[in-house]
């Protein structure tokens, strides 16, 4: 769902910031000939809009005639009055259908293009994007950000056109018929324009706040819904209730306010208009009544020429504070797209091993898997050091636990295994070498990684094992789900490797998409293992699937573990106890428990839950 | 263009259903809508006013047809008609000002009193939802989509309020604007009136039938939406594992590729407005013509004077537009009856604890017994919890233990109400639990649980959470018992720090300790431990517990753990496995029973034995 309901919005200033629109309109660049049309059948419009009043007038004037006796007017124009009629027909119909088609197109691609570009670059960012920043802020950008852009820069594109070219128009053909008529009619103009300008403002304006306060209530939705069972036990239904009846009740009040503040505005331009519709009347009528000034067919055109400002005005108004009201949605896609990867491949090796969409798989070196931190110290965006001055050496082949408290580091580890992070000082070989000599591409391709909580993708299962190697065969996927005995379950489900694996993999309990997820990581035949193995528990059958799966994978992989369940640590070749950044204890379990130091204590604590579960068998 | 929409499709009996609703939730307000109402027909009647002037003038100011006459109604004809040409032109201007200044001045009391009714009525809707929100079950809470829910509260009151204030507002506009003017032209001249209709429903019809259609084809959209969003929301969600695979190219394959499909969907949809408009324009205008061409040689034979020629133009604007627009508002219901009917299914379920509400508040002291309780979730096939019966006195400690999924919490739950059981008693102080008002008994049992739900507030705040006006010595004493004092004064902010989402995310120890302190400020019979200290390390779990023992001497405490020595200390342990008390005692003669206990006591033993074995 939509997170970005929680998020308050961020309002810029008032100016508009032309460097962040040349940015966007740069977007609008392949899209330039649907913008001409759509400023052409725009202003084409507008032409027709003018236009049409004066053939009513013809008709009065020219053939009912009025200063005729009935009956005696010249009825052979008749023909071309449905002529031109139907001539008009055709045009606006078509004009209206060209417009909408290149409104539309500009709107579809554009926001097309912008995702596109979003999505790209959010490939290339590094892991620590992801770890900083909230899915649901990300996903705004790419849904209501670039909705709202695109939205304004086509449908808002057509208004100002057609909101320019109708007014300059208009005023020409007026001051072509009647100057007089024309000056009393422009009058109302600035008016207009001033008090539209100032309720747009307020409307504006009000409409924030009123965001701002439906967002809380948002919050308190949310709150009261996955607080329930806690509210519930601490019987704070009534206090819950009266903080946000204070929320609804500050809605409701401002809402009203804004509305009847609001309903002021059409009235005002109602009348305003009468009034100057009124002027017209009796100014054009003196001129009737004083003979030969005017016909009456002018007086008429007029009096309907005054109403023909008010959309103009008022879409011209609207624009202004709806480009203000975009800039938010355009100064964050463009902080998305331009926030710089600060873990990249240098030009070197892109050069020699290719892009991270475009690899040169003949330059890969093989990898064996030997593994070392030479004086590697790091600290996250914020925050201290979490490792520092770090040596460590594994040999390819060897599985090494981590344990200890959070906070020990052993995230970080396997962080800067993956490389999802680099080392602020110091340096990783691989096989001798500095991976940051070799691609990102290099490195991950002989990865394999599980992930603490699995994360499959929505798709079948067979879907998700072949994510481990994009193009493997059926046969390939299913002789990997075999070997970490994956099998079994997935065709007891109905449709065995077909099945759904649902939002998130919902319908799987943790245990089979663990094993999912080791199927995934085995496919891919990794040279480098890294487990962050499960916390939860899972039934005492897929538990013991878990674990021969565990020891199997491991086998001829250098693998870094982060350990939680006794079996794991025990059957590693090496146990590396953290604390704060350091090893502060290493050895097999043996050794270690003969120690009686921190992994003893550490031992004793955690597993007893693990102690009832083996008390079972 | 919104895509936000509702999804779920309901049969047609519903939408009576929904519809009767609609009306239903209005409540007291419904005389605000008929006062709108009112504002709307003077509305409407004073607009249909303004072409009589133009007649006025024409025909019978600028004398372009005396023998017409004035077609304005007598009442305003007579204060008009004074004077000489200029001085009845004048007079006609101020009349034109006078009306609109009227109908301005409607225009304006109509969207206040809409806007004060359809505030009231969703203020009203909000807070009954969210009353609803907490009075639902356990169950419910635990099954429900939190993201599905808040949609439901938020979106769909959203479409709710609109069809209420906007649509129904609208749709009556238009029908009042529609009759108002077609009553004016039949009073001038039927067959001109008959001519300016003719081709109008048609019109109607291609706008419902449109804009039904296209309520479809959203859903075609939305769904391409959908699969495009959720395939951003996994790409970032796994990041990890995208990553780790190297499937950066093939992720923005796929994407591309669903991208492409929403844009192409989006942009049929506009094909197809592009020709809904470009037709109906055409039909429009089609229509003007008509009237235009007739009403010319109407004219031009006398049938008709110019005033009512150029009246007529006037007044089938007033019709032929609203046509299009009604038959868009009406092809849109459907999106409210939608709405309306989501919600209903929220404010339709059961509250908890509907029948069996008990309305006793006996004192409690700590006594509880449990007598052949059986237990099963509603959609289960099996006993959670089966016969279980034991007594715990006042003051006693009481250590429950067992493998997840044995039932502990159920247990803990029946407690407090938070789940009904089918067969058996739970007595406090030999009164029957179902007898028992349930926010007075959890106001008697304090519960903690593993994963307590701290409120975007500050520390402070979250502590003092159900006694608001407590002093901030006494939250620190607390904070201090809970032994999370040290933490909160580490904050930078101390305890005046924000905790969530907006501000500082506590550990899963730090939360624990929090939801213990917010427990102790008031004294209470009964104390429960839903495996709350599991986060926090045992040193720190033994410290909170001696200081709890002195504060609290006289409750009853009831402890789920997996720590057994934990469970050593209490006066009595229950062991619980599938359901059922599988063993009871205390610490040494849980350990001459030789069970399962014995055999958990032994693993540990088994540690130490590795130990020697090491050495």
């Amino acid at each position: 769902m939509n997170e970005d309901m929680f998020e308050e919005e961020s309002f810029t200033s008032q100016k508009l910031d032309w460097n962040v629109w040349k940015k966007i309109f740069s977007f609008m660049k392949p899209l330039k000939k649907f913008v001409i049309g759509a400023v052409l059948s725009m202003s084409a419009l507008a032409g027709t809009d003018v236009i049409y009043p004066l053939i009513a007038r013809f008709a009065i004037d020219d053939i009912i005639n009025p200063n005729l006796e009935a009956g005696t007017q010249d009825l052979s124009k008749i023909p071309m009055f449905i002529g031109i009629y139907l001539v008009f027909m055709v045009v606006q119909a078509t004009l209206v259908y060209m417009f909408i088609l290149f409104a539309g197109k500009i709107q579809a691609e554009l926001a097309y293009n912008i995702r596109k570009k979003a999505f790209r670059h959010l490939q290339e960012l590094p892991f620590s994007y992801y770890d900083r920043t909230r899915v649901g802020w990300i996903m705004a950008r790419m849904t209501s950000d670039s909705r709202n852009l695109s939205d304004i820069l086509s449908w808002g594109l057509i208004d100002l056109t057609w909101g320019l070219f109708m007014m300059i128009l208009l005023v020409v053909v007026m001051f072509l018929v009647n100057w007089q008529l024309a000056l009393l009619t422009i009058a109302i103009v600035p008016i207009l324009m001033i008090i539209s300008t100032f309720f747009r403002k307020y409307i504006l304006k009000s409409y924030r706040s009123i965001r701002k306060v439906n967002s809380k209530i948002t919050g308190a939705y949310n709150e009261g819904i996955t607080g329930a069972i806690t509210t519930k036990t601490l019987v704070l239904e009534e206090p819950n209730y009266h903080d946000f009846d204070l929320l609804t009740s500050d809605m409701r009040r401002q809402s009203i306010r804004a509305a009847v503040f609001q309903g002021l505005y059409f009235p005002t331009v109602i009348f305003l208009i009468s009034i100057a519709t009124a002027v017209i009347y009796y100014a054009g009528g003196r001129m009737v009544i004083n003979n030969d000034y005017i016909s009456i067919g002018t007086l008429i055109l007029f009096t309907g020429y005054v109403w023909q400002f008010f959309d103009p005005v008022n879409n011209i108004a609207t624009i202004f504070a709806r480009f203000q009201q975009a800039q938010a949605s355009a100064e964050r896609i463009v902080s998305l797209i331009e926030t710089k990867a600060d873990i990249e491949d240098s030009e070197e090796v892109i050069e020699k091993y290719g892009t991270l969409f475009d690899y040169k798989r003949e330059n890969f070196e093989p990898l064996n898997g030997d593994i070392v931190f030479k004086n590697v110290s790091f600290k996250y965006h914020v925050g201290e050091k979490v490792l520092s001055d770090f040596n460590l050496h594994v040999k390819a082949g060897q599985s090494i636990a981590l344990v200890g408290h959070t906070g020990a580091g052993k995230t970080t580890i396997v962080n800067l295994i993956c490389r999802f992070y680099e080392p602020t000082e110091g340096q990783i070989l691989i096989d001798g070498v500095d991976y940051r000599e070799r691609s990102m591409g290099w490195l991950h391709s002989n990865l394999g990684y599980v992930l603490q909580t699995p994360h499959l993708f929505s798709g079948t299962v067979m879907d998700n094992i072949k994510y481990g190697k994009i193009g493997s065969t059926n046969e390939e996927a299913i002789a990997a789900a075999k070997a970490v005995e994956a099998h079994e379950f997935i065709m007891k489900f109905e449709k065995g490797y077909e099945t759904e694996c649902g939002e998130g993999g919902s319908r799987l309990s943790v245990g089979q998409k663990q094993l999912i997820s080791f199927a995934r990581a085995i496919l891919a035949d990794p040279k480098i293992l890294v487990l962050d193995e499960a916390t939860s528990s899972v039934d005492t059958e897929t538990e013991r699937a878990v674990q021969t799966a565990i020891s199997k994978i491991l086998k001829g992989r250098t693998s870094f573990i982060v350990a939680h369940r006794l079996s794991t640590i025990v059957s590693s070749d090496r146990i590396l106890v953290l604390e704060q950044g350091n090893v502060i204890e290493e050895g097999t379990h043996r050794e270690l428990i003969a120690k009686n130091g921190h992994y003893y204590k550490l031992y004793t604590n955690q597993y007893t839950e693990e102690m009832l579960e083996l008390s079972k068998q | 263009m919104e895509a936000q929409a509702t999804k779920t499709t309901k049969p047609k009996k519903s939408v009576l259903k929904s519809f009767l609703l609609i009306f239903k939730w209005m409540g007291k307000f419904w005389p605000l809508l008929v006062i709108s109402f009112g504002f709307l027909v003077i509305v409407s009647y004073t607009r249909t006013l303004i072409p009589l002037f133009t007649q006025h003038i024409v025909d019978y100011v600028l004398e372009f047809n005396l023998e017409e006459g004035s077609r304005l109604p007598d009442f305003i004809f007579r204060l008009v008609d004074h004077g000489n040409a200029l001085n009845k032109l004048l007079l006609a201007a101020v009349g034109i000002i006078l009306v609109d200044f009227v109908r301005s001045i409607s225009i304006f009391f109509r969207r206040s009193v809409t806007a004060v009714f359809s505030e009231r009525v969703s203020y009203d809707l909000r807070n009954n939802l969210y009353k609803k929100l907490q009075n639902l079950s356990y169950g419910f809470h635990s099954h429900s989509e939190t993201g599905d829910l808040i949609q439901r509260c938020t979106t769909d009151v959203e479409t709710y309020k609109n069809f209420i204030s906007d649509q129904i507002i609208e749709v009556m506009r238009l029908v009042l604007l529609v009759g108002f003017s077609i009553y004016q032209m039949v009073k001038l001249n039927l067959n001109m009136t008959l001519i300016s209709l003719i081709i109008t429903p048609i019109l109607l019809t291609i706008a419902i039938v449109f804009f039904k259609k296209v309520e479809k084809k959203f859903t075609t959209i939305e769904e391409n939406e959908s699969k495009m969003t959720t395939h951003v929301q996994e790409n970032v969600s796994g990041a990890r594992v995208v990553k780790a695979f190297a499937n950066e190219k093939y992720e923005i394959e796929k994407f591309e590729g669903l991208n492409r499909k929403f844009t192409d969907s989006d942009y049929e949809l506009t094909k197809q407005h592009a020709v809904f408009w470009s037709t109906t324009d055409f039909i429009c205008f089609a229509q003007f013509c008509v009237i235009a061409v007739v009403g010319v040689i109407y004219a031009t034979k006398g049938t008709i004077s110019l005033g009512i020629y150029s009246a007529f133009l006037a007044f089938s604007g007033n019709i032929i537009w609203p046509m299009r627009q009604l038959g868009r508002i009406v092809g849109d219901f459907s999106k409210a009856t939608v709405s309306v009917g989501r919600l209903n299914e929220i404010i339709e379920q059961k509250d908890e604890y509907g029948d069996t509400h008990g309305t006793l508040k006996p004192v409690i002291s700590g006594n509880i017994a449990f007598d052949h309780v059986n237990f099963k979730f509603p959609d289960s096939t099996y006993h959670q919890l089966e016969d279980i019966s034991f007594d715990v006195k006042k003051g006693e400690t009481v250590a429950i233990i067992g493998k997840t999924g044995s039932g502990k919490s159920s247990l803990i739950n029946l407690l407090v109400k938070l789940l009904d059981f089918q067969e058996g008693h739970i007595y406090f102080d030999d009164v029957d639990i179902k007898d028992i008002e349930k926010h007075h008994l959890r106001k008697n049992v304090g519960i903690i649980l593993q994963e307590p739900f701290l409120f975007s507030k500050t520390v402070e705040e979250n502590i003092k959470i159900s006694d608001r006006n407590l002093d901030s010595d006494r939250v620190a004493e607390v904070a201090k018992i809970a032994k999370v004092h040290e933490d909160i004064v580490g904050f930078e902010k101390g305890y005046k720090t924000l905790v969530g989402e907006r501000g500082v995310t506590l550990s899963g120890g730090q939360k624990q300790r929090v939801a213990i302190a917010r427990m102790l400020l008031k004294p209470k019979p009964i104390l429960v431990f839903d495996d709350s200290l599991s986060a926090v390390d045992t040193e720190t779990d033994l410290q909170i517990r001696k200081a709890l023992k002195k504060e609290w001497k006289e409750s009853t405490v009831l402890i789920i753990t997996h720590r057994i020595t934990t469970a050593k200390e209490a006066d009595r342990i229950l062991v619980l496995d599938h359901g059922k008390i599988a063993e009871s005692g205390t610490h040494d003669q849980l350990l001459a029973q030789n069970g399962l206990y014995k055999n958990i006591w032994d693993i540990q033993s088994r540690i130490d034995f590795q130990i020697e074995d090491g050495e």
